[in-house]
């Protein structure tokens, strides 16, 4: 059953008569510097590159404050890089645009909207007439797991609830990117696995592009095709790590696989280098 | 047992009205002087108030005064507060303003503004405006600051525009602060009201009063007092009425979240 209703564009997009490369986002030689107080300027991340085929899910994984949260963003075009430029479809990003869609460790659901009401914005913005938004967005609220719950408020859901407002919401307006902020550093253990079990099911169905920041290994070798790993200041990409493992993934059988128990051992090691490095310096 | 407590939580405002007005009975018998009425003396004195058309008429421009004060005020503070919150030159610019108007009583203000504009109707809608101005922008900028950046990032990537973010975002969840700064707004409204005709002594309830007071009539002073009073009760009860509905969605519905992932 696709859930998703395709878009024609996205659709005639990902076709091979587009191009050769089939890059979603393209990252060329970005470096972004803060001026923090006491005109001190922090470099945040320095000469990044990197390129997102579409329909790959890609981790940035790094320590805090190594700049992973701001490379998102400035794919979400909402940060301007200081230097270099992101690309989307091969067009450069000048500002936020429904064909990136954020989902925020923070959920920033609007709290004076029900459920429903937050899933329905943004194809209402868009200017989806009403009954097709609220049909649209009751089967992505049934297909998030919150069936029951959307005439509810933000403010009486539990955090793992309004994460999975946040992702229905995100995904009713269909962007052709997921971008997820630590979507589930907010969250208990428990809560977590279940959501990261839930985003994984609901993206081997319709595999959008997706950009995923955390700072779980397990989490982010357990999703991506792709785990970029970062140093810290300034955040530069260390390497970057192919994820073989074969989808559909089941949690319980990866756990067991010594593949997927290699990758995160080697993760961790390049991790712990770069902690080291940074002790040395 | 449980409905005995629902009874007198139910009860209690009403209780303490008349603890207040039995307190005050006995104290105006004990002192026993003219310039202090008895409760009932003074309530007894309401009726003739309310029945008469020129002091009904008095107090019905006064509240019309008001009204047009207080909604012109809030039409103006709002945007404004709100602007504040969410740009930084904005606030640089107005902060010092406010800041010097902030603890000037607004009442101080009627002598020259009469100067300015007469004894009449602008002069004291003027002074309420100013009144109410003040808390209605402290909190709509206080509201609008507080504005979660990302709250906005996701309505940016639905495709709002920087002006349908301010109407949309900014306005509806800055809104429980906003109307916090309203009500307390309208206590003040009120409050200049009777100030601004204490001082310009035309027409309204204040002077209704104060005329009382020049003529000895104490009675009908302590009336107009528990009418004043009673307007107050009864406007911010329905402004609560009001705002409890606009902003139902920050009270939760139940004590807990619900434990569901």
């Amino acid at each position: 059953m696709n859930v998703l209703p395709l878009r024609p564009d996205v659709a005639a997009d990902s076709t091979p008569a587009r191009g050769p490369a089939s890059a979603m986002i393209e990252i060329d030689r970005v470096s972004q510097v803060f001026q923090t107080a006491g005109r001190q300027s922090h470099l945040a991340l320095s000469q990044i590159s990197l390129t997102i085929e579409d329909g790959a899910f890609v981790s940035i994984l790094g320590p805090s404050g190594c700049g992973k949260s701001t490379l998102l963003y400035i794919v979400g075009g909402f940060v301007k890089p200081t230097d270099g430029v992101a690309k989307m479809r091969g067009k450069a990003i000048t500002g936020p645009g429904p064909d990136r869609g954020p989902v925020f460790q923070e959920f920033a659901l609007f709290p004076w909207k029900s459920v429903l009401g937050n899933v329905m914005y943004g194809p209402r913005q868009q200017g989806v007439k009403h009954a097709e938004a609220e049909a649209q967005s009751r089967r992505l609220i049934e297909m998030v797991g919150l069936k029951g719950f959307e005439d509810f408020y933000p403010k009486e859901l539990s955090g793992g609830m309004k994460q999975r407002v946040a992702l229905a919401r995100t995904l009713a307006y269909h962007p052709a990117v997921l971008l997820m902020d630590e979507p589930f550093g907010a969250l208990d253990a428990h809560t977590r696995t279940r959501l990261q079990n839930d985003l994984l099911n609901i993206w081997e169905r319709d595999r959008k592009t997706v950009l995923f920041v955390t700072h779980s290994v397990e989490e982010a070798v357990y999703l991506s095709d792709k785990v970029v790993v970062m140093t810290r200041s300034p955040g530069r990409i260390k390497e970057i790590v192919d994820i073989d493992l074969p989808r559909p993934r089941r949690r319980a059988e990866l756990l067991l696989d010594s593949r997927y128990q290699k990758l995160v051992v080697d993760i961790e090691r390049m991790i712990d280098d770069t902690s080291e490095d940074e002790l040395r310096t | 047992m449980m409905l005995l407590r629902a009874v007198v939580t139910r009860l209690a405002p009403l209780l303490a009205c008349l603890g207040l007005l039995g307190i005050w009975q006995v104290a105006a018998l004990i002192l026993d002087t003219d310039s202090f009425p008895t409760a009932l003396d003074a309530i007894r004195a309401i009726p003739a108030i309310l029945g008469d058309k020129e002091s009904l008429i008095n107090i019905l421009a006064s509240l019309r005064r008001m009204a047009i004060g207080f909604g012109l005020a809030v039409m103006v503070s709002i945007p404004l507060g709100l602007m504040m919150g969410r740009s930084r030159g904005v606030a640089a610019f107005f902060n010092p303003l406010l800041m010097i108007i902030y603890p000037v009583p607004k009442a101080a203000l009627m002598p020259i503004i009469m100067l300015w504009l007469g004894v009449g109707d602008v002069s004291k809608t003027l002074v309420i405006f100013l009144g109410v101005s003040l808390p209605v922008i402290y909190h709509s900028f206080e509201g609008g600051k507080a504005v979660e950046e990302k709250m906005l990032w996701s309505g940016a990537a639905m495709g709002l525009s920087a002006a349908q973010r301010m109407i949309r975002i900014v306005l509806p969840a800055a809104l429980p602060e906003i109307l916090t700064g309203c009500r307390t707004g309208l206590v003040l409204a009120l409050i200049t009201m009777v100030t601004s005709e204490m001082i310009a002594r035309q027409s309204g309830a204040g002077n209704i009063l104060f005329n009382a007071l020049d003529m000895g009539q104490y009675d009908t002073v302590f009336a107009m007092i528990i009418i004043i009073g009673a307007m107050g009760i009864g406007l911010d009860a329905a402004f609560e009425k009001m705002r409890g509905r606009l902003v139902k969605w920050s009270e939760p519905r139940f004590d807990l979240p619900l434990s569901f992932s």
